[in-house]
């Protein structure tokens, strides 16, 4: 199986070595002050959230919008590729990317709080889905927006929707719907995980948290699979 | 190969892009579309590429109906693969060279590697572009990206090949090269619909050329059917200045007393084109009829007549201006 848009992402990335760098190194600038900080846990983790969040829609929906305006995912769209297929090439590989990006910044905070191995071994994996949901959820917002200043805004409100519904601001009343949507939302093991590596104290993370938020972002690939053709290039044409 | 049955496009603001247009192209035809800016005739290529829905009207490719329909999606699809585009302005990953950017298209289409490396190692060549294979397509010329599009739209050895503007960045060689690959495939069947404003290229390359204007096609058929409907009369074209007598033609009495080898005079925004029989001789007392209606001449062609005249014939508008406003 080839997978030319996967590779791309990956070759351009890697020319692009100023901006790799940057990528790197400006996560890192935020997260390392805080992280050798005494700021607490709670407020640790909010922001080491939120960036991770952020880092993933923003990187997934305005590359889409961009190369939307420029007409490059008409092209790809004439080639008679199956623009779901693309989406999901894309959606991966920039969530990787994202990852190696974020890997330094993720070594800086386990290494600063003094995280352990269970704590790691729950956050790796909360991170990749965190990214996924990220990045699935910035091609979501690309498909809505027109410029790439819309597409920043509405990456930025559903994010911190879905962060704040994720109880990474407020953690929400035990028995209500909002309780319940958290236990589901793709961001909630990333909150959770960062926050035990920050410092949190309580009993260790139980990897069956990771559950139900990975079942709901495949389903939502799945959705943006089947609906690709609709939210990129031509339209639903 | 292809079959438009009065295809139609109206732009979300209104604007119509095309309407109603008629035609088709088998294997082998190299259907050349003509006409000023804004004449439909991208709109026309980016329908028949699938790129825009037609509604209504029907279009067929290679035998299947190819509607804009959420049903045909996966027809579209399959059909596309067919299809060999080169859009008017060359789109590509910057940061990329140009055999990755061909490799990546390639295997859109559905091409291995290893066959992609190849058909393009052929084409590279031909087009010359050899020296810029592993260079980044950021570095390239207009020219060269154009050059880098072309190839990209053969590699996968297309049916049909739709080509907005083909030549146009192109230095003389490398349109030569063109126009030699694109006989060579149109000898292998491939359809070409191609559009263009250069005339040359269209009689150099067409078996059927069609002149669109405001979205409707004035004339059709082959390019020595075209011409003949404008004879071979000498054009003497005068590129004026100045505010133009509404009623410059030969029976304006400016021009009474001309030579009757003088056989028209059209009077169009911008230029006055005289037929002439007899070939340049009649210049010294065009010019000096048209300079005593108080217009400047600046500049003045003396040419055969090719399809713009055709064109002018057809509409009273000069080919690659816009159209005049009362």
């Amino acid at each position: 199986m080839t997978l030319p848009v996967w590779r791309t992402e990956w070759l351009t990335a890697l020319r692009r070595r100023r901006l790799l760098l940057l990528n790197t190194l400006i996560p890192l600038a935020f997260v390392a002050p805080i992280a050798l900080s005494s700021a607490p846990a709670v407020h640790a983790a909010a922001a080491f959230t939120v960036l991770f969040a952020l880092f993933g829609t923003f990187g997934s929906s305005i590359p889409l919008i961009r190369d939307d305006e420029s007409g490059l995912l008409r092209r790809y769209m004439l080639t008679g590729v199956h623009p779901g297929g693309l989406l999901l090439q894309r959606v991966f590989a920039t969530a990787a990317l994202d990852l190696m990006e974020l890997a330094p910044s993720v070594l800086v905070i386990a290494a600063a709080r003094g995280s352990s191995a269970s704590q790691l071994a729950i956050v790796v994996p909360a991170i990749v889905l965190g990214l996924l949901a990220a990045n699935t959820l910035g091609a979501l917002t690309a498909a809505l927006a027109k410029s790439v200043a819309e597409g920043a805004l509405f990456s930025a409100l559903l994010a911190l929707l879905l962060l704040h519904w994720a109880g990474t601001f407020r953690t929400p009343v035990p028995g209500t719907w909002q309780a319940t949507l958290e236990a589901w939302n793709p961001f909630r093991p990333l909150h959770e995980s960062l926050l035990a590596a920050a410092g949190a104290s309580g009993p260790d993370l139980d990897p069956a948290l990771l559950t139900a938020p990975t079942g709901v972002t495949l389903a939502v690939l799945l959705l943006l699979t089947i609906a690709g053709r609709y939210t990129i290039g031509l339209g639903g044409r | 190969m292809f079959g438009a049955t009065e295809l139609s496009f109206t732009y979300p603001s209104g604007r119509k892009g095309l309407g109603k247009i008629s035609l088709k192209g088998g294997p082998g035809d190299r259907v050349i579309v003509m006409g000023p800016n804004g004449s439909g005739k991208s709109t026309l290529l980016r329908l028949v590429s699938t790129e825009l829905p037609s509604r209504p009207g029907m279009l067929k490719l290679f035998g299947e109906a190819c509607g804009p329909s959420r049903r045909d999606f996966h027809r579209r699809r399959d059909l596309r693969k067919r299809i060999g585009i080169v859009q008017d302005t060359p789109v590509h990953l910057e940061d990329l060279t140009g055999m990755e950017n061909g490799l990546l298209f390639a295997e859109l289409y559905g091409l291995s590697r290893t066959e992609a490396s190849g058909a393009f190692a052929a084409l590279f060549t031909s087009l010359g572009l050899d020296d810029a294979l592993h260079v980044p397509t950021r570095e390239y010329s207009y020219g060269m990206k154009k050059k880098l599009l072309i190839a990209e739209a053969l590699v996968h050895d297309p049916n049909l090949l739709i080509m907005d503007e083909p030549a146009l960045g192109l230095d003389p060689p490398s349109r030569a090269v063109l126009l030699r690959i694109l006989e060579e495939r149109s000898g292998k069947g491939v359809c070409v619909l191609a559009a263009t404003n250069e005339p040359a290229l269209a009689q150099e390359l067409a078996t059927t050329v069609v002149l669109l204007y405001e979205g409707e096609v004035v004339a059709h058929g082959s390019p020595a059917e075209l011409l003949a409907k404008v004879g071979s009369a000498t054009r003497i074209e005068m590129h004026v200045a100045g505010s133009r007598p509404a009623s410059l033609t030969t029976t304006d009495p400016a021009f009474a007393g001309l030579p009757a080898d003088i056989v028209s005079i059209q009077n169009l925004p911008g230029r006055i084109i005289a037929e002439s029989s007899s070939g340049p001789d009649v210049l010294p007392q065009l010019a000096g009829a048209v300079l005593a209606t108080g217009l400047k001449i600046e500049r003045v062609e003396i040419r055969e007549p090719d399809l713009t005249d055709v064109f002018t014939l057809f509409t009273g508008q000069a080919l690659g201006t816009e159209k005049e406003k009362p």
